[in-house]
């Protein structure tokens, strides 16, 4: 069949739409051929008959005056006695005022004009120069056997003659009509016959008079005789030679010898007759002229008498194939409406299955279902983009993992949280906020990258989640959402793994002309929450409980380039740890001393160790004067004291104060020069330790963030040394 | 193709030689039939466009017969060598002592007839007593006279002439017809066979043989060769009519169109068919041709019985075909 399951909508929808209107243009078009056929057969039938009976009647009338003329020139005869001059005169004027008779005889019985004549019979007929006058009978032209004399003397009746080739008469093909006329006695009483009036009509004259006779048709018309034999026809060799019935032999077809009968029987009727070489199919009306007992025929040709019939079926079907073409036209669109978006959307989706989501249907625009089906796709594609995006981004932060659990998990992303016991780190540039204020928005941002981008690097690296970013500080955990048995030992080596990168970074900000900067790092492992924190809309997977707090407050007891990890992460991995120092602080709502390991490296599987730098103080033979301010809660106090520093280093100087100043506070040392005036150069710090000496303090300030300046100074001052 | 070539040619002048010889020898003869031309002679027609008589080493002129016409008239005068004619015809002359001789019996059964419409109540002999009954004059009354005769009939003889005419306007209920011509123009002026009711006259103890070929005595006995070939390449003319009647009808219209006889392609083939019935009845060539003495003495009672003619002419004198 046409239809395959495989063929495409448009396909199918073209040849259902196209075969069903096929269907109902065919019936309707059928039935109104047939109807309109029959109607308008019937009206071609009726003017074919009408117009066949006019064509006898035309014809009848001719004959009928013919026989009116014989008849009355018959019964003058009879009635009043003629000299042969009168009745020459009387039969010229016969001739004469009838065009219908083509010549007129008295024809006498033996010796009945003339006692001593045996044959008389005076003849005036049409020749080819005017009126000619004959005497008919002779030896050659014995008119007592002649049927237009013999038959009505037999019959002793008018009769109208069979046609036939008057030799030696008028010497042409006609018909004649013979008239008997008796003697009268007084009474007007029927005697002896006398004589036989005639009238002649030429074939030829009736020829013309039938084809005067306009017929709207390009068939024709014949005319046979009593006895079927042909009279008139447009094939002359036809006349007086060939009958309907001898054409019917020839033919060996019995209808036409069956219609040749119904003609001489004097019916009238119209018949399909079929093919009639060179008319084609063509139909026949008859009709009966009954003067002379003679049939008229009437060819229609088909193709004329359906001619409307045709035409009307033509402009029908000419309308049905423009119909048809213009609703294959509309079927092909609507239907290319339907598949071609269908197909792009196919497309797509074998694209997407590839991988490929950049999928653009904006070119369908339609609001339907399709339309529908395309925006929904896009959604889909635009939603599997975000997922991947996600998957993306989040993998910079998070391990493939966590983005997995909580990307394809339908339970990733349930709020709530469970409890367990993980590793944090914090971590925090000393003294990043108070330098931003001095520096170019676009140089923060790119210094921020930098430092972010290669801690995320490292933090991902060891599997780290990380909670949060905020600015310059970082809150990472190891251990949840996936379980990590050795979290604290991935905590501490990646916290020294993120100082080790600094040195990279400060050696990057160095050629770019920015300050160095010192990270301080804090490990705490603890029970917390961990799970989905937030709302539905902005939810984030992240860690909570006041172990996260105690990394922070450890975090902010750090130093530029130090790793200070509480004790319980300590106790886990004593071990493998190379501690440099062990501080004891006091903490906020913690009662008593906490101790905190500063970190120098980790041995085993993880292995990382810092470079530690022996230092040497450089000891100032002349003393740097500095402003010292104290800076508390990233803000930098305005009261200043006086103070200089004795001793330097790249990361730590010895301050010498004229008033007390606590241990761990956060100081900015503003470097002055001869005159007193605060130079470019300026240090972040932190006091790791305090020692009176008589009225003044010494302080050992750890530095976290040192200006260029301030670096090239120190630099030079070691170079000096 | 050359040898094809050269025997063409020799062919062909052996043709010539040949050809030119036959003229030189052809004996010519003038044969004129007793009627217009039509299907009725086309066994002479056919023998002429043929060249079965130049075969036969005769130059025949075919005249064109007709009334006009009157044969013997035309054989005692020297215009005609041969002729046909009635037999019944013949044996009147013979015994009127035109010295005429049958050279060869053509037509052996007759084909004379009466036909009566049904529709006036005519199915047996005797329904036509007291019916108008057109009849031909002459020798065409010989059998209906007779036939009248023998079936004791009373019918109002009507005399009539060549056409159908007074049948055909019920001027008559009968009228005498030839089987081969008339009936034929009657079936095709619209009545059906079983519309009629023939009496055909061979069936009726009646049977005249008719067309018979005639010479005077003096060019039998002169040339009896010549005569017995002109029977034989007329009879060989009916044959090959009879075998190839599309092309002996055709040869037969240029004749009757010839001479505008108004005739048509189906009458003649009507009367070729019904030649072949008359002159070959029971298809039995052996005796084609020729004159039975029984026939002879049978037409010649009835001429008796009529006083057509005296005493009968003794059969050997008067027929001289082949026995």
């Amino acid at each position: 069949m046409i239809l395959r399951p495989r063929s495409s909508i448009a396909f199918k929808m073209m040849i259902l739409v196209l075969g069903g209107t096929s269907v109902v243009f065919g019936v309707i078009l059928l039935y109104s051929y047939y109807s309109s056929r029959s109607f308008l057969l019937e009206e071609s039938e009726n003017n074919a008959r009408n117009l066949t009976q006019y064509v006898a009647r035309r014809i009848e009338q001719e004959f009928r005056s013919v026989a009116k003329a014989t008849e009355s020139l018959a019964s003058f005869l009879e009635t009043a006695k003629c000299d042969e001059e009168t009745l020459l005169t009387l039969l010229r004027r016969t001739v004469l005022r009838n065009k219908e008779i083509y010549g007129s005889a008295v024809a006498f019985q033996p010796y009945a004009f003339d006692k001593g004549t045996r044959a008389f019979a005076p003849y005036y007929f049409r020749g080819k120069e005017g009126l000619k006058f004959e005497q008919l009978g002779s030896d050659a032209y014995d008119y007592f056997t002649k049927d237009w004399y013999h038959i009505p003397v037999v019959l002793k009746g008018p009769v109208w003659i069979e046609p036939y080739f008057d030799e030696g008469g008028g010497d042409i093909m006609m018909t004649t009509f013979s008239f008997p006329f008796y003697e009268r006695d007084a009474n007007g009483k029927k005697g002896e016959l006398r004589g036989i009036v005639t009238a002649d009509v030429s074939l030829e004259w009736l020829a013309r008079l039938v084809s005067s006779i306009r017929i709207e048709t390009s068939g024709f018309c014949f005319i046979i005789s009593e006895t079927g034999s042909f009279v008139t026809h447009p094939q002359p060799k036809m006349i007086m030679r060939e009958s309907i019935f001898s054409l019917a032999e020839e033919l060996k077809d019995p209808r036409v010898r069956h219609l040749g009968r119904a003609m001489i029987r004097q019916n009238s009727g119209f018949v399909d007759i079929g093919s009639l070489p060179p008319v084609g199919e063509a139909f026949l009306a008859y009709a009966p002229i009954s003067a002379v007992r003679w049939s008229v025929g009437a060819i229609f040709p088909k193709s004329e008498l359906l001619a409307d019939v045709t035409a009307l079926h033509q402009q029908t079907v000419l309308m049905a194939l423009t119909g048809m073409g213009l609703l294959f036209l509309v079927s092909l669109l609507v239907a290319k409406s339907f598949s071609r978006p269908l197909r792009r959307i196919a497309q797509a989706t074998v694209q997407v299955a590839g991988g490929n989501l950049d999928i653009n249907l904006s070119d369908i625009r339609s609001r339907d279902e399709v339309g529908q089906l395309a925006q929904a796709f896009t959604r889909m594609t635009e939603g599997l983009k975000e997922r991947d995006f996600i998957r993306d981004t989040f993998g910079r932060y998070l391990t493939k993992e966590v983005v997995n659990r909580l990307l394809e998990s339908s339970d990733g992303l349930r709020l709530g949280g469970e409890k367990r016991e993980i590793s944090m780190i914090m971590s925090d540039l000393r003294g990043f906020t108070a330098l931003t204020a001095t520096m170019h928005p676009e140089q923060v941002i790119a210094f921020l990258n930098r430092y972010l981008g290669r801690m995320v690097d490292v933090l991902v690296d060891y599997r780290g989640i990380i909670d949060e970013i905020i600015g310059d500080g970082i809150l990472a955990f190891f251990g949840a959402p996936e379980t990590l048995e050795d979290h604290p030992a991935r905590a501490v080596a990646c916290a020294l793994k993120m100082q080790i990168e600094m040195d990279q970074i400060n050696a990057l900000n160095e050629q770019d002309g920015l300050p160095r900067l010192e990270m301080g790092v804090a490990v705490n492992t603890g029970a917390v929450v961990v799970g989905n924190i937030g709302s539905e809309k902005r939810t984030k997977y992240g860690a909570v409980g006041s172990e996260v707090n105690m990394t922070g407050r450890i975090q902010s007891f750090t130093v530029g380039g130090q790793v200070l990890i509480s004790e319980p992460t300590y106790n886990k991995l004593a071990d493998i740890l190379d501690i440099s120092d062990v501080l004891q602080v006091q903490m906020k709502g913690v009662p008593g001393a906490v101790k905190l390991y500063d970190v120098a490296g980790i041995r085993g599987q993880y292995d990382v160790h810092l470079k530690r730098q022996e230092e040497k103080r450089i000891l100032l033979s002349q003393k740097i004067n500095v402003a010292v301010q104290r800076v508390d809660e990233k803000t930098v106090a305005l009261t200043e004291a006086s103070a200089w520093i004795d001793e330097i280093s790249a990361s730590s100087a010895q301050v010498v104060l004229a008033y007390e100043i606590n241990q761990w506070q956060d100081v900015k040392l503003l470097l002055l020069d001869d005159q007193s005036r605060p130079s470019a150069g300026e240090i972040y710090g932190k006091v790791v330790s305090v020692t009176q000496v008589g009225s003044h303090y010494v302080a050992n300030v750890r530095f976290t963030s040192v200006s260029p300046e301030a670096y090239q100074m120190i630099h030079r001052l070691e170079q000096a040394t | 193709m050359r040898r094809i070539g050269t025997t063409l040619f020799l062919f062909a002048l052996l043709q010539a030689f040949s050809f030119g010889a036959w003229a030189q020898d052809l004996k010519k003869a003038v044969l004129l039939p007793q009627w217009v031309p039509q299907a009725q002679f086309a066994g002479y027609m056919v023998a002429v466009e043929k060249g079965f008589y130049r075969e036969a080493g005769l130059d025949v002129n075919l005249m064109r017969g007709g009334p006009e016409k009157p044969p013997f008239n035309y054989l005692e005068t020297g215009k005609a060598t041969f002729c046909t004619d009635w037999l019944s015809n013949a044996i009147q002359k013979r015994a009127a002592g035109l010295r005429v001789v049958n050279v060869g019996q053509i037509i052996q059964r007759s084909a004379l007839m009466l036909v009566a419409k049904k529709k006036s109540g005519i199915v047996r002999p005797e329904d036509l007593n007291g019916k108008k009954v057109g009849v031909w004059a002459g020798q065409f009354y010989l059998q209906p006279a007779s036939f009248f005769r023998k079936f004791g009939l009373n019918v109002n003889v009507i005399p009539c002439y060549s056409s159908m005419g007074l049948l055909l306007k019920s001027g008559v209920d009968a009228n005498t017809a030839m089987w081969y011509n008339e009936y034929h123009t009657l079936l095709n002026s619209g009545l059906d066979p079983d519309e009629l009711t023939c009496f055909f006259f061979a069936d009726l103890g009646l049977n005249f043989p008719e067309d018979g070929i005639y010479c005077m005595q003096e060019t039998l006995e002169s040339d009896p060769a010549m005569c017995a070939a002109f029977l034989n390449a007329s009879l060989k003319g009916w044959l090959y009519a009879f075998e190839h009647k599309d092309e002996a009808v055709q040869i037969v219209m240029k004749q009757a169109d010839a001479a505008n006889t108004g005739t048509n392609k189906v009458h003649q083939r009507w009367m070729l068919d019904r030649m072949q019935d008359l002159i070959l009845p029971g298809d039995n060539r052996a005796e084609m041709g020729k004159l039975k003495q029984g026939d002879y003495i049978s037409v010649g009672e009835v001429l008796l019985t009529q006083k057509l003619i005296g005493s009968l002419p003794p059969f050997d004198q008067f027929y001289r075909g082949p026995k």
